[in-house]
């Protein structure tokens, strides 16, 4: 190249404590650009931007912004040079109006508050039309589903005269109408002579967005590619490495995890309808912690082996029905009973004594006692069964024993089973977390989000336990924002729009547009592939 | 009744005061718990130096500036290294309520008769001084209560009405979306503790200077800690701490009457109204309160679990 | 596909060897108590040396000052006496904030709950001072803890059904027990002669007899000895125990694990409040003899200082608990010997207690760079 990149960063170092998280990643962007920043969790994607938006301290490397070196420690100093970021969480003021989530930390101009304000509306007002992106400038966003909240936090960055713009993660949560949305915006944005790096693990997104794309893994750069040099294989081979051995073509399901196949590819016709009646959920009726029915009359029935999938939008009741099904949250109305066993109404210890076993979305927040051993967090649930008990104590020691198996059966990487919960990283969270689970040998397992966040090895391995599961007769219940991968494993797919079901699919007859529409409220009327 | 607002309106002041103090740091999300500590070392340290320097306004400024050292010992420990704020608070509370009966005894001793200075000289605001019932009890203060007024209105005006105060309360609400934006957390947490911990120290001063005359250890007798409870009632906003003040000042007049006003019923029960009443508000109000979505919590930038 | 299936691969890298906690277990054992106790040692000489430091500037011998606070427990029996008496108190008022802390809850409520359980226990012993001793004793203890139980039993209510927090409720019915006992003291059964609101004496029956000549050790400490050992082995071994811990470390996942949360964080308090109800209980039945004002000295600010330091250990507790009452019992001494006021040693417990705090980032700190 002759001219100089936009953004070039040079050999750049970062450690957590032991951790090397970046190990001398080089990467240049152009103007006039959408960058793809490939790879699985752990592969330092986000590390690096973080570090080039000043979040991160880096310990070596050089940062160059329009051929000028620049140093870049604080968030402030990377505004100031035009570096925008939409984080995967959004860094919002839940109490706030949007127009003051995009003015904060800026210095209003006019004489007052209020008039500074008002003109702060009138450049959003603009930025909205110029780009696509829709918004109340008064709303309060705490009260904005997630597609309006991602659009905020991209006109707060082009508030600010960003000509980087980094994306992270930013269609997890979307309807493919949604993302299709953000794509043009994006294109609109690069038109005007901006560049956006896109971090995903997602290739299908890269190839449709992406002029160019650097693959990472393990914390450094693989390679860097025009989009007119590869394709999806290409690029999921070099995605997943040849660490083990060779490069293996992937199953069916981990093809769609991975985006390298499209959806509903996946399911043979063998098991639709042939299953034996396992769990029914009958008029189930529950209410959030404010108070609010969020899912209303909810039937369901999962047979024995089959593998129901929710798709939908965050906030459509997900939480809640899981928790329902988990009995976790108390049933309003409704009955709700497992495999021969009416649990409605009983404590939630009962439940996962009647074979429920819920693996929530939250790891950290719902999942795991931090600060507490593996051998603590794999009891947890079962501490008042027999198996762990001796003359009415905890036999610790058979307790230690176990866990030692299950960090081997699971492949938990960890040094013992005194290992902190919270000292692991996420996949291996899950892991506990499904050990826990299987400790329980379910009849009704409920996910939700289950792969969120995780390498495509703890991906698959999340996929054949719950395979393995279904075999022994186990219901399943996933509940996934990620649509393909609803798509990918479930034997039914049920889409979710504000607590009801908004449209049924046999896995043979899924299409995800189809699915985005109802999902979002649009074409109930239609019968569509209902099977 | 115009003596008994003589009883609610310095108390109001002690508690606007206190309590202001209390969320200009949680309004950051620094929850500080040392207010019947530092309200006690304000105490001593206000009427020592008063007592020596004879100089009152000398005895207020120093209490500021010794409870400030607390608070900024308090915003070191918590926003820098990271410990808990509610032990690290504990422990001031600890050692402030230590270190003000030390100060007191090393600098006066133990005297038979306590050694007394002269209360703050009272001001008359020009007209409303003179109306009836309401003028002298109302109308009629020491440079403090002004103090406290404009302080009030100031807040108000800085926190709900300004840009710079919508970023200060962004940092007690989602500090990792002010920082993204450029706000310097530490920064607003360190001087809205400091000076909150200095205004908290001042309030305690304001026992010997206006009310006593002289230091006596337990003086605050717990008004501490319903300063606190007083924030979450006022939701942690300038105008509503006021209000409610007002509230906490006239229960607290009530308990100090009650040997006088008899009803019947023992005068422990009056006195205990203060904190049995504010036990009750609590039930309602912490319905409906808001509190700022991370008070009490430390905000670390390179932190990789925290959303 | 099939490779995959017919050799697992280890996902996420290589299957992580077996830990080597076997070989190195004896010697990383010891290497864990040196981790643990050092922070303690070098908190304490630390905190002396601060301390003997203010001391000196103040113009005090700090040297003699400071020999006075460490020995005069182990000078004489009766230092050593009132040194256990004083432990009593310490470790029921620290157990009634760390047995609700394990739930993450923090109970400031300690000397309200003392102060009602000294009059449940005095109210017994009054009323009925002319049953036998084997009837009064125990139902005077029991009235103790019952009446502690349930004053924290009031802030547990209104933390599971109103969710008020539970620091402000306990510290405020703090200040509401203050005067209830003055009401208690000088109009139910005042003793006019005491020259202090106090109440009349509880009966010869309610009194816990003493060991060894005058002046004995009352037995309340052997109680509370048994009481430690029962505790301790309860929180690590009982499903009740590790539902605390679990509570306390993620409340969240607990109740999504069948554990019922507010349930136990409000048994976490009413058993703390017990404690400190045993304690105003055992101090009137072995110590004053009668319910007094001001028999809660500053056990509120010990306990929660013990608690803090056992760091969530029931084990270490009791021993922390010893040590404090070691400072409080010599406190006085330096006073007489040195002439250094008694708050002093509060400060100097409060260091204790900073420089321990501090010592975890220390320790962090050291433990990342090796």
């Amino acid at each position: 190249m002759t001219t100089t990149a936009r953004l070039e960063m040079t050999e750049v170092v970062k450690t957590f404590g032991p951790v090397r998280a970046l190990d001398s990643v080089s990467l240049e962007v152009g103007a006039r650009e959408v960058h793809g920043l490939l790879g699985g969790n752990g592969a330092g994607k986000t590390t690096l931007m973080n570090v080039l938006f000043g979040l991160y301290k880096a310990d070596s490397g050089t940062v160059r912004i329009d051929g000028r070196e620049v140093t870049i420690t604080s968030p402030r100093d990377a505004i100031e040079l035009g570096v925008g970021m939409v984080h995967q969480t959004f860094l919002q003021v839940d109490t706030y109006t949007v127009v003051e989530n995009v003015v904060l930390g800026t210095p209003l101009e006019g004489g007052s508050h209020r008039a500074g304000l008002a003109a702060a509306r009138a450049k959003i007002a603009e930025i909205s039309e110029r780009f696509g992106l829709d918004v109340d400038p008064d709303a309060v966003v705490e009260e904005l589903p997630v597609g309006v909240r991602q659009r905020v936090e991209i006109i707060k960055a082009l508030y600010r005269g960003a000509k980087v713009l980094i994306l992270d993660e930013p269609t997890t949560n979307l309807t493919p109408q949604e993302v299709d949305a953000l794509f043009a915006s994006l294109r609109t944005m690069v038109a005007e002579g901006m560049s956006v790096i896109l971090i995903t693990h997602k290739i299908r997104e890269t190839l449709a967005v992406c002029d160019k794309m650097t693959v990472m893994r393990d914390g450094a750069r693989v390679q860097t590619l025009d989009r007119a040099d590869t394709d999806a294989e290409h690029l999921a081979a070099i995605m997943v490495g040849e660490s083990h051995g060779s490069y293996e073509t992937p199953t069916l399901t981990e093809a769609v995890a991975l985006g390298t196949e499209a959806p509903g590819a996946v399911v043979g016709e063998e098991h639709v309808g042939g299953f034996e009646p396992g769990v029914s959920v009958v008029g189930a009726t529950v209410r959030n912690d404010h108070g609010v029915e969020l899912v209303s009359g909810f039937d369901l029935e999962v047979g024995k082996g089959e593998i129901v999938g929710f798709a939908g939008v965050a906030g459509n009741g997900q939480v809640e029905l899981a928790e329902a099904l988990a009995g976790v949250r108390p049933l309003e109305r409704g009955s709700i009973t497992v495999h021969g066993s009416a649990l409605s109404g009983k404590p939630t210890a009962q439940w996962l004594d009647g074979g429920v076993a819920y693996v929530p979305e939250d790891r950290h927040r719902d999942g795991i006692l931090p600060t507490s051993g593996i051998t603590e967090n794999l009891i947890l649930g079962s501490h008042r069964s027999a198996r762990v008990r001796r003359r009415g104590l905890i036999d610790w020691r058979a307790a230690r024993q176990r866990a030692a198996e299950a960090i081997d059966k699971f492949s938990i990487r960890a040094d013992s089973p005194a290992t902190r919960a919270g000292d692991l990283s996420g996949g291996n969270i899950q892991r506990v977390i499904l050990a826990r689970a299987f400790a329980h040998r379910p009849r009704l397992l409920i996910l939700h989000n289950p792969t969120r966040g995780l390498d495509i090895g703890s991906t698959r391995f999340v996929y054949e336990q719950i395979r393995e599961a279904t075999a022994a007769g186990c219901s399943v219940v996933v509940i996934s924002e990620d649509l393909d991968e609803v798509i990918a494993i479930a034997d039914r797919v049920i889409a979710l729009y504000q607590g009801t079901q908004a449209g049924e699919w046999a896995s043979s007859q899924v299409d995800p547009y189809e699915i985005g529409r109802r999902m979002t409220g649009l074409g109930t009327a239609s019968v569509g592939g209902a099977a | 009744m115009s003596e008994f607002l003589a009883l609610v309106v310095p108390m109001w002041v002690v508690f606007t005061l206190a309590a202001q103090g209390t969320i200009l740091s949680g309004r950051t999300g620094v929850f500080n718990v040392t207010q019947e500590g530092v309200m006690a070392l304000g105490a001593s340290v206000g009427f020592v130096v008063a007592y020596k320097l004879e100089s009152n306004l000398g005895g207020l400024f120093i209490a500021f500036l010794v409870g400030a050292l607390v608070g900024l010992v308090l915003t070191v420990m918590t926003t820098q290294l990271r410990m808990d704020q509610f032990v690290v608070g504990l422990a001031l509370f600890f050692a402030a309520t230590g270190a003000a009966g030390l100060l007191y005894r090393e600098v006066i001793g133990v005297t038979m008769t306590p050694p007394k200075i002269d209360t703050l000289t009272k001001y008359d605001v020009p007209l409303l001084s003179d109306l009836p019932v309401i003028g002298e009890p109302l109308f009629r203060q020491d440079y403090v209560f002004f103090f406290v007024v404009v302080l009030s209105i100031a807040m108000y005006w800085f926190m709900q009405r300004t840009g710079a105060g919508l970023d200060f309360r962004s940092v007690g609400e989602n500090p990792k979306a002010a920082d993204s934006l450029g706000i310097n957390v530490n920064l607003a947490r360190t001087w809205s503790t400091i000076v909150g911990s200095g205004l908290v120290a001042m309030a305690g001063a304001y026992f010997p200077l206006h009310f006593t005359g002289i230091y006596t250890d337990g003086m605050i007798g717990g008004r501490g800690w319903l300063v606190i409870a007083l924030a979450f009632l006022g939701g942690w906003r300038p105008l509503y701490v006021v209000a409610g003040a007002a509230f906490f000042a006239g229960m607290d007049a009530l308990g100090q009457k009650a040997q006088v006003i008899g009803l019947g019923i023992p005068h422990q029960f009056i006195e205990m109204l203060p904190f049995v009443a504010t036990l009750l508000v609590m039930v309602f109000a912490f319905r409906w309160a808001r509190q700022p979505a991370h008070l009490g919590l430390n905000y670390d930038r390179e932190s990789r679990l925290a959303g | 596909m099939s490779t995959i299936e017919q050799n697992p691969p280890s996902p996420g890298g290589p299957p992580s060897a077996p830990p080597p906690a076997a070989k190195g277990r004896g010697a990383g054992a010891a290497a864990g108590i040196v981790w643990t106790l050092a922070p303690y040692v070098v908190s304490v000489l630390l905190a002396f040396l601060v301390g003997g430091a203010l001391i000196q500037a103040m113009g005090y011998p700090a040297v003699d000052a400071l020999e006075a606070v460490l020995t005069s427990s182990f000078d004489s029996r009766f230092g050593l006496i009132e040194t256990l008496h004083k432990w009593v108190p310490i470790v029921l008022c620290a157990y009634a904030f760390a047995i609700p802390l394990a739930t993450g809850k923090f109970n400031i409520g300690a000397e309200g709950q003392m102060l009602l359980g000294a009059t449940g226990g005095a109210a017994i012993g009054i009323t009925f001072s002319d049953l036998p001793a084997i009837v009064l004793l125990p139902a005077t203890l029991v009235a103790g803890v019952l009446a502690g139980a349930v004053w924290a039993g009031i802030a547990a209510l209104l933390l599971v059904r109103f969710r008020v927090n539970e620091v402000l409720s306990t510290v405020l019915l703090n200040f509401v027990s203050f005067k209830l006992i003055d009401w208690v003291a000088t109009k139910v059964w005042p003793d006019a002669g005491a020259g202090h609101p106090a109440t009349t004496p509880v009966g010869e029956g309610a009194r816990l007899p003493l060991i060894g000549e005058a002046p004995g050790l009352h037995s309340g400490v052997l109680l509370v000895l048994a009481l430690a050992i029962f505790i301790a082995v309860g929180m690590r071994f009982t499903p009740t125990g590790f539902e605390m811990r679990a509570v306390g470390d993620n409340p969240r996942a607990s109740l999504i694990n069948g554990v019922r949360t507010s349930r136990l964080a409000g048994a976490g308090l009413v058993l703390g409040g017990g404690a400190a109800g045993l304690a105003g209980a055992i101090d009137v039945a072995g110590v004053h003899g009668r319910m007094l004002e001001g028999m809660q000295s500053n056990f509120l600010i010990l306990g929660i200082i013990v608690g803090l330091m056992a760091r969530g250990s029931m084990l270490a507790l009791p021993f922390v608990a010893f040590g404090i009452a070691v400072l409080e019992f010599g406190a006085g001494t330096m006073q007489l010997v040195a002439a250094v006021p008694v708050e002093m040693v509060l400060v100097i417990e409060a260091l204790i207690l900073l420089f321990l705090l501090l010592s975890d980032l220390v320790r962090n700190r050291l433990r990342g760079a090796a």
